[in-house]
Order: structure tokens, then sequence, then C-alpha cells
């Protein structure tokens, strides 16, 4: 079982997956939708996230994602991930800029 | 039939097999899409056909049976790098290529082109016999007993859709060297095998079994030190068998197995198989001289031939330019034809990502490939590739054009020939990234005259503790580990794979990257200052004790 991810002081939440058909990051917004950036990401309490996460990973298969799980972001705007795994898929692989995510690959 | 230099032949049973497989994964990746299969049911499929779902995107694994190729496929690889993927593609520590960028719903078509040329994804994943490494220099060694990638390609055949081995305890992994000096790794192999030459001129097989790395480094063990060619598939069989039997399934880490063979004892394990080869119908497993010669019969034979006075041109040409000179005293190996000579691609361009090609270099590699080596090219186990046929009297002209693609780093064996796994930039399993720190020890010691200077070394870095860059084996090993989400490297030293393989030991407390950069500098010093004529690292290492070192690398820290 997956552990509950540790939120710190100064932390939120945001949900992550993969997109089904190309394997590419998203970040789950406000409004539901998947975004490509995680400056779309809406950021969750750690109490209000459960819920969040239950419908997005019961919806996966219809909005096109797979693999739905929370992240924990520093609470700045935009949100940046705490981990440097989740800042690599954040961002991009660090060896190749011209691949990073604010390129627009 | 106009077979391929290196590698087998197929015919049209091999091919309807693989058309009909790739029709099939195609249906599940439409069921898959339409969501009439779920993750969960469609992932052991996907990995079955060599696609992983990785950090960034969907990855595929391409199986490269006992790394070789021929240009052709090469030149797919750069259709697919070029046409499916960002423009290159990374040679793996087993002898596979990996593509980073792939979509799901373009696989089966990826799969379809790589079909045109006789290649695919199978065995490359899920709890199977993998694909079978072999020796980057088969069929073209000077100390070689058989050329061991016909007896790979029957293991291949045997083992591919093996009805009882689909489903083992976990992946299985066989390494073969037709060499009694091992260039595979065999001792870190599940199962490793060595060929010598039998009494009857037959080969006979040394065989180890247990050997791993990982998160439990374990040298294998011998278990039998002369099987007769014939009974080769039996033997193995029974291994397998023994292990699928009574290996564990309750805890992936405990699954491989070495765990089994460590549990048993060496002494039981070979008696089990004794037992089982007992009640084997060994006739139906016997490997007889003719099954060997009709597969050999599918592999071309270079045709050899050189001029008499190619090795004093390839001397004259040594002597001119001392550049040249030391790209060949590190970047080659004797072939057992005189008037040949082994080259060793490195794709370890100072400050570059090990194992990676462009498509363009995949290309000019397949013309040279076709120019100087009959067409034939092999992926090491160290992320290289080997041009095996070279005349020598035409080594110059290779040379001179692997410069023109950034191919010609002269440092094979040396300090900056770095295995490095893809890490955490691409993978979902890593703690850390390896190839930035690659790079930056890659750039530190660039240089090719320092690089002679300090000798033989490999430096070997995985970005977890599954070892995909294999650091227990590295004279200096790096291990990304993390601490509380941020990237530190643990250093080991003294490991190798070859005859007298051992595991590195861990030198100290893990440091940030940059320290370690920096340590292993302070440690290549060290080792400059207090070795003996002679010496290589290693041998410093064993006559020293690893003190000296670990005093340089935590002086400042």
């Amino acid at each position: 079982m997956k552990r509950p991810v540790r939120v710190g002081a100064g932390e939120k939440l945001v949900l992550t997956a993969n997109r089904l058909l190309d394997g590419r990051i998203v970040w789950r917004d406000h409004d539901g939708h998947w975004a490509a950036r995680v400056g779309a990401a809406e950021k969750l309490d750690a109490d209000a996230v459960s819920d969040v996460l239950e419908e997005a990973q019961a919806r996966a298969q219809q909005d096109g994602v797979v693999g739905v799980y929370e992240v924990a972001v520093r609470d700045v705007d935009p949100p940046e991930p705490v981990t440097v795994r989740e800042r690599i898929r954040a961002h991009g692989p660090t060896v190749h800029p011209e691949f990073s995510v604010e390129a627009g690959q | 039939m106009n077979a391929p230099v290196g590698h087998y032949q197929y015919d049209q049973s091999d091919r309807e097999f693989l058309a009909a497989r790739i029709d099939e994964f195609s249906g599940q990746v439409t069921r898959r899409i339409d969501g009439s299969l779920s993750e969960d049911e469609f992932k052991p499929l996907r990995l079955m056909n060599g696609l992983y779902l990785q950090l960034h995107a969907y990855m595929l694994r391409v199986a490269i049976p006992y790394g070789t190729i021929d240009s052709q496929q090469m030149r797919m690889f750069a259709h697919i790098a070029r046409r499916y993927d960002r423009d290159y593609g990374h040679f793996t520590t087993r002898q596979n290529i990996q593509f980073n960028w792939i979509k799901l719903e373009e696989t089966p078509d990826i799969l379809r082109d790589l079909a045109k040329v006789d290649m695919h994804a199978i065995q490359t994943s899920g709890n199977c016999i993998r694909n079978v490494t072999s020796d980057e220099f088969a069929g073209a060694a000077a100390d070689e007993v058989v050329d061991p990638r016909v007896h790979a390609e029957i293991l291949r055949q045997w083992s591919t859709l093996h009805p009882e081995f689909t489903f083992l305890p976990r992946k299985f992994k066989i390494a073969i060297s037709g060499s009694p000096n091992d260039r595979v790794a065999a001792r870190f192999h599940d199962i490793g095998i060595l060929a010598r030459s039998g009494a009857d001129g037959r080969p006979v097989f040394r065989i180890f079994v247990g050997g791993g790395l990982g998160r439990t480094p374990i040298i294998g063990q011998e278990i039998f030190d002369a099987v007769p060619e014939e009974r080769l598939l039996a033997t193995l069989e029974a291994i397998v068998r023994v292990y699928n039997a009574h290996g564990r399934r309750d805890n992936i880490y405990k699954a491989r197995i070495k765990i089994l063979v460590q549990a048993l004892g060496i002494d039981a394990y070979r008696e089990a198989v004794e037992a089982e080869l007992q009640q084997m119908d060994l006739e139906h497993y016997r490997l007889t001289p003719e099954m060997v010669d009709a597969i050999r019969a599918r592999f071309a034979v270079p045709e050899l031939s050189a001029p008499d006075n190619a090795s004093q041109e390839l001397s004259a040409r040594r002597e001119t330019n001392p550049e040249f000179d030391l790209w060949v005293r590190s970047n080659t190996h004797p072939h057992r034809d005189a008037g040949h000579i082994i080259a060793v691609v490195s794709l370890k361009p100072a400050g570059g990502i090990p194992g990676d090609a462009t498509s363009a270099q995949m290309d000019r590699l397949a013309d040279l490939a076709d120019e100087y080596s009959f067409g034939e090219l092999r992926i090491t186990h160290l992320q290289n590739i080997v041009l095996g046929h070279v005349r020598q009297d035409r080594l110059y002209d290779l040379w001179q054009a692997l410069k023109e693609v950034d191919l010609a780093s002269a440092n094979i064996g040396l300090i900056g020939d770095i295995v490095a796994c893809p890490g955490l930039d691409y993978c979902a399993l890593a703690n850390a990234r390896s190839i930035p720190i690659a790079q930056k020890l890659g750039a530190r010691f660039g240089d090719a005259t320092l690089q002679a200077e300090i000798g033989a070394l490999r430096i070997n870095i995985s970005g977890c503790i599954n070892a995909c860059g294999h650091h227990h084996a590295g004279h200096i090993g790096l291990l990304g580990v993390d601490k509380r989400g941020e990237e530190f490297f643990q250093i080991t030293l003294g490991g190798r794979a070859e005859n007298g393989a051992s595991i590195g030991t861990i030198l100290g407390p893990a440091l940030p990257e940059d320290d370690t950069v920096d340590a292993i500098a302070r440690l290549v010093d060290c080792y400059l200052g207090i070795r003996q004529r002679g010496e290589t690292f290693l041998d410093t290492l064993d006559r020293l004790g690893d003190v000296p070192f670990k005093e340089a690398a935590y002086e400042t820290v």
C-alpha cells in the first residue's frame, strides 16, 4: 500500500498522472482538467486531498490518464514539487534542456 | 540464403511468429485505449512486449540478441529515433536499446517497423528468461574456443515462449562467452556460461549459477565445470526448473535465483539439478552436433582477407600520429586473424551521456560497419559499439571517419568509459540522477592523455539499488541514494566483473553530487601518488586496502 505523502510546513498537495496515449506528465487543475504544466495544478490541503484523489482515480480512464497520485509542493506560485524526482517530472530531464516542459516539448 | 554476418537469419516461420505477436499486442493496445483493459490488466501485457511507463513517457526496450546487429537494423534504430522518438536512443548494460519518448498508440507501428528487419522487444521485461547476452568480441577474439552467438541463439529459441518459464518467480538473465576469459560478467548473472575446449574438439561449458547485482549482490558459484555441448540445454532446463519450483514468490526482494542458491547451498542446488536431470527425457533435450551446425549455418562467416603488409601499415600510421596511437592502445583488441583488429567505438564522449547515440550517429555507424566490418555491429554491456573485423591497414581511415561524428574518444577501459543507467532523469525506479554526475566526471577526466596516464579504471554509476549501472562491479562504483528527497552518492571501491569477480565495498558515508565528483578526483590523485610502477588502480587498492583512498576521499568533508 502506498504510504501517505508527508506534507511539511508551507507545503500543499497537487495531483499528477501520466497521459494514457503518450505517457506525458500532467497535473490536475482547479476544474478537474489535466494540464501539462505544474503551474496549472490545483493546490490542495492535506485533509482535502483524499476525496479529490479518489474521484480523479475513478475518472482516470474517462480522462485519458493513468497512475494518478498526490505530490507535495511548496505553496508558492507556481507550485514547486518538494522532491527532486517530482521536480524532474514537472520540468523534464535535466540532461536535455531542449526537452524541458518549459521549452514546450 | 544471404545470411547476415554475426547473427541468425530469420526464416518465414520466424517472421510469421513476429507478425502474429504484433497483431496480438496491437489488439491489446486498442483495448487498453478504449478502456476494455484496465492498466492493471494491461501492464503485464505491455511489459511482455518491452513497453514500460517511465517518468516522462513510455519507454520501449528493444532486444538485441547477444548484442549483435547488422547495418540495416542499426538504420532502423535511427529511423525509430527520428520518426517516433526525439532523435536518439540509449544503449543499455544488457546490450539492448531503449527509446525514451514513445507513444502508446504508436507502439504497434514501431514493432512493425522493427519486424521489417527481424527485430522485436520480446524478453526485454517481465519474469521470463531475458534476452541472452554475449561476448562483444565473439567470433573475432583470438582467445575464443567457439563463437558463443550460435549457442546464444539456441538459448534464445529455447527460452522464447518457453511454456514453463514465462512466469518465473522473477526475471532471469543468462550470459554466455565462447572464451575462458570472462568478458560477459558471467559470475554476476543468474546463469553464466564460459566455454572451453573439450577432449573431442567440441566445446564444453563451465556454468555459474546464482550470481547477480541489485539489492543483494552475490558472485555466482560454479555448479558444473564441464557440461558437454549435447547436455547444455538439458542442464539449463534443469537449473531453471529447480528455480521455478523452489524460488520464492512471496517476496519480490528474495525471488531471484541467487537467494535460492544461497538458501540451499551450491551443493544441494547441484544435487537438486542432478535429480531433475535423472527424471528428464534427456534425448528430447539433446543438442546434437547436427542441430548446432544447422543453427550455425544461419550465420554468415566473414571472409577475412588482408594484405600481407596490413600490420606494418597500421604500425606506420601509429608511429606518425600519436593521437591515433593513443586511440589504438585503448580502443582495439587483438583479432584471431593477423591482418584484422577489433575496434571499439566509445559512446562516452567527454561530458556526454553514456550509451546515447543520435540517429545521425547510428546511421553513420551503420555506414562504417558496411564499409569496414562486413555490415556487423555489436553493442557491449559497457555501452559501447564494436566493429569486430576491421582490416588493420584500414583502421586509420575508420578512426578518421569516427572523429567526424564525435565517436573517436580514446577511453575504452579508462576512467572516461563510464557506465551509467538512465537514472532519475528518466527512470521511475531511480532515487538519483546517474547521467549528470557521469557527465561531470567524464568532463573532469576527459583529456585522453590524462586517461592513459591513469590507466585501467572503470567507474559504474547506478541511480538506485537495482544496479542497472552495475555499480557493485565498478572499480569505483557510485550508487545514488535518496536522503529526504535529495540526491546523494555512496562510493564503493574494488568491484570487478571479469575472472576473479568481486563486489565493491562501501568507502564511507554518501556525499552530495558535487562533493562526490571532488572526492573521486582526490581519490584518483591519491592513486597516482602512491601507485608503484606498472600498477593499475585495482593493483594499488589490493596492495594497500582502501584506507588511503578513504582518507583522500573524505579529507575535507
